[in-house]
């Protein structure tokens, strides 16, 4: 993690959250237990800089992207990919942008998509 | 067509256009209304997307143009507009060191326009021209390119592939981005460009892309979104009003019985569905359909899906609270998604999808009037930002 800011830690719950404030946005990092991060999300006027956020995923988040906006009939939605391998989504609006993205077979026994906020 | 219909609503206006009735005491309301459609162009043409014609002016000068098939959007602020539908020469901002300013705009719908940032006169319905900063989309800016920019991220190149020749953000916020871009190089959002390469930069709040309603010397307060309901199966087209202002003319007065939910600082709402809440909800013009998640909807096989298609219509309901506590229960319906494609209309209020946050689209809109109040703005309906509905 590259990106200078306030930087909290939170435990206790089988998982950590390393939240990160830097310039108006907040990134949350899930970590389990064996120090892998399953999850980020993200709030703030911007967007963090998701090559860094996620790193080896990050391909085929462009590519999900990609496939997003070439998909027809075209109908504005919130943006989401799923695979089994990544979950990415993105909402809110001007000054409010959101997003997480999360491992599904990488979540800890016991969490769920809804923990994930 | 279109140039003679904005030609003769001018005529209209220096008329008077008052039906006789001139001993009413509020000002003529007849200047404030912008008319927006669904399903009624040929960029504009998606399921559910809300348009409208605006007219950008040369600062400074009568030398104008039209620009139709503008996307409506309440979830964006400021006015975007494709440089390949541009004919008129605009002023660019620059930053302190004289360098050009640019800007990534992010979509919740993961589309990203990157362009210049230049002050423009827009003149919305009959009202009087703004002098604005608005995006010029365009993907070459500073020497970027649609994969290359920074906004790290695949950004709009042309209209036909966007589906709009620009989009009016008119939602409740008066600039883009606000005080963390005022204070904040890295802000992720203003560039400075310089030679080929482009750096973060803060910009005044004054230089930021913003909303050309609250810059409105009348009517600056908010905005009324009112639009017709659709039949059951859909319709090939809805026509309806964007009104400037809330509370200062005839026409954009709320009427008894509505109900004003404050939103938080980031402009989110609380939505109740089926017993869990939903913060973050977002209330969009801009987004085509009703999203939500419900592992009790049936979804459509790709490449309809996420969007659902439960065999029958249901019929469901939603609770909007606002952050001072109100509460409008808001019933609707979703229907089969692929029914209503094969019927070839444009228009639906029974369109819905999965999604993990609450997003009241297009459809909450239709056969509803909607007032939109502005962050810091005062109204009869008090103080922005707030929906009223």
């Amino acid at each position: 993690m590259m990106m200078k800011g306030q930087r909290q830690s939170r435990t206790g719950t089988g998982y950590s959250i390393d939240t990160i404030t830097v310039a108006g946005m907040r990134v949350k990092e899930y970590v389990s237990p064996d120090g892998v991060v399953f999850a980020v999300v993200w709030t703030g006027t911007g967007m963090p800089d998701l090559q860094l956020l996620l790193g080896e995923y990050f391909e085929e988040y462009r590519k999900g992207v990609h496939a997003a906006r070439s998909q027809r009939p075209k109908i504005r939605k919130p943006f989401q990919m799923k695979s089994e391998r990544l979950v990415v989504e993105r909402s809110g609006h001007s000054r409010s942008l959101w997003g997480r993205a999360f491992l599904p077979a990488a979540l800890p026994p016991g969490v769920t998509a809804e923990d994930i906020r | 067509m279109r140039l003679m219909a904005v030609v003769s609503l001018v005529v209209c206006l220096l008329a008077g256009c008052s039906n006789g009735d001139d001993d009413s005491s509020g000002p003529s309301s007849a200047g404030n209304v912008v008319p927006i459609s669904v399903g009624e162009s040929a960029v504009c043409r998606t399921i559910n997307q809300l348009c409208a014609v605006i007219t950008i002016c040369q600062p400074g000068t009568s030398s104008c143009q039209t620009i139709s098939e503008v996307l409506v959007d309440n979830g964006s602020v400021g006015l975007r507009v494709f440089s390949s539908v541009l004919s008129t020469p605009l002023t660019q901002t620059v930053d302190v060191r004289g360098r050009a300013v640019g800007e990534c705009t992010f979509f919740a719908d993961g589309g990203t326009t990157w362009g210049p940032v230049q002050v423009a006169d827009v003149v919305l319905g009959g009202a009087p021209a703004v002098r604005v900063p608005i995006q010029v989309i365009q993907s070459t800016f500073g020497g970027q390119s649609s994969s290359n920019n920074p906004c790290n991220d695949e950004v709009d190149t042309d209209p036909q592939a966007a589906s709009f020749n620009g989009i009016l953000g008119i939602g409740i916020f008066r600039q883009d981005c606000g005080l963390i871009c005022a204070t904040n190089s890295n802000n992720t959002l203003y560039f400075s460009c310089n030679g080929g390469s482009c750096t973060g930069v803060a910009v005044p709040l004054a230089d930021q892309v913003q909303n050309p309603v609250w810059l409105l010397p009348s009517g600056n307060n908010g905005l009324v979104i009112t639009l017709p309901n659709v039949p059951a199966m859909g319709a090939p087209s809805v026509s309806g009003s964007l009104i400037l202002g809330i509370g200062t003319t005839d026409n954009n007065t709320p009427s008894a019985g509505i109900s004003v939910l404050t939103t938080d600082d980031n402009g989110f709402v609380t939505t109740v569905y089926k017993g869990r809440t939903f913060g973050q909800s977002i209330i969009d013009s801009g987004s085509n359909g009703l999203f939500f998640p419900d592992a009790s909807l049936q979804q459509c096989a790709t490449p309809l899906d996420p969007f659902y298609c439960p065999p029958n219509a249901v019929n469901l309901s939603g609770t909007v609270i606002g952050e001072n506590g109100s509460q409008i229960v808001v019933p609707f319906q979703v229907a089969n998604t692929e029914n209503l494609v094969q019927t070839g209309n444009a228009v639906f209020n029974n369109l819905g999808g999965d999604f993990s946050i609450f997003d009241w689209g297009l459809p909450f809109f239709l056969g509803r009037t909607v007032f939109i109040g502005i962050e810091g703005q005062s109204s009869s309906l008090g103080t922005g930002p707030y929906f009223a509905f």
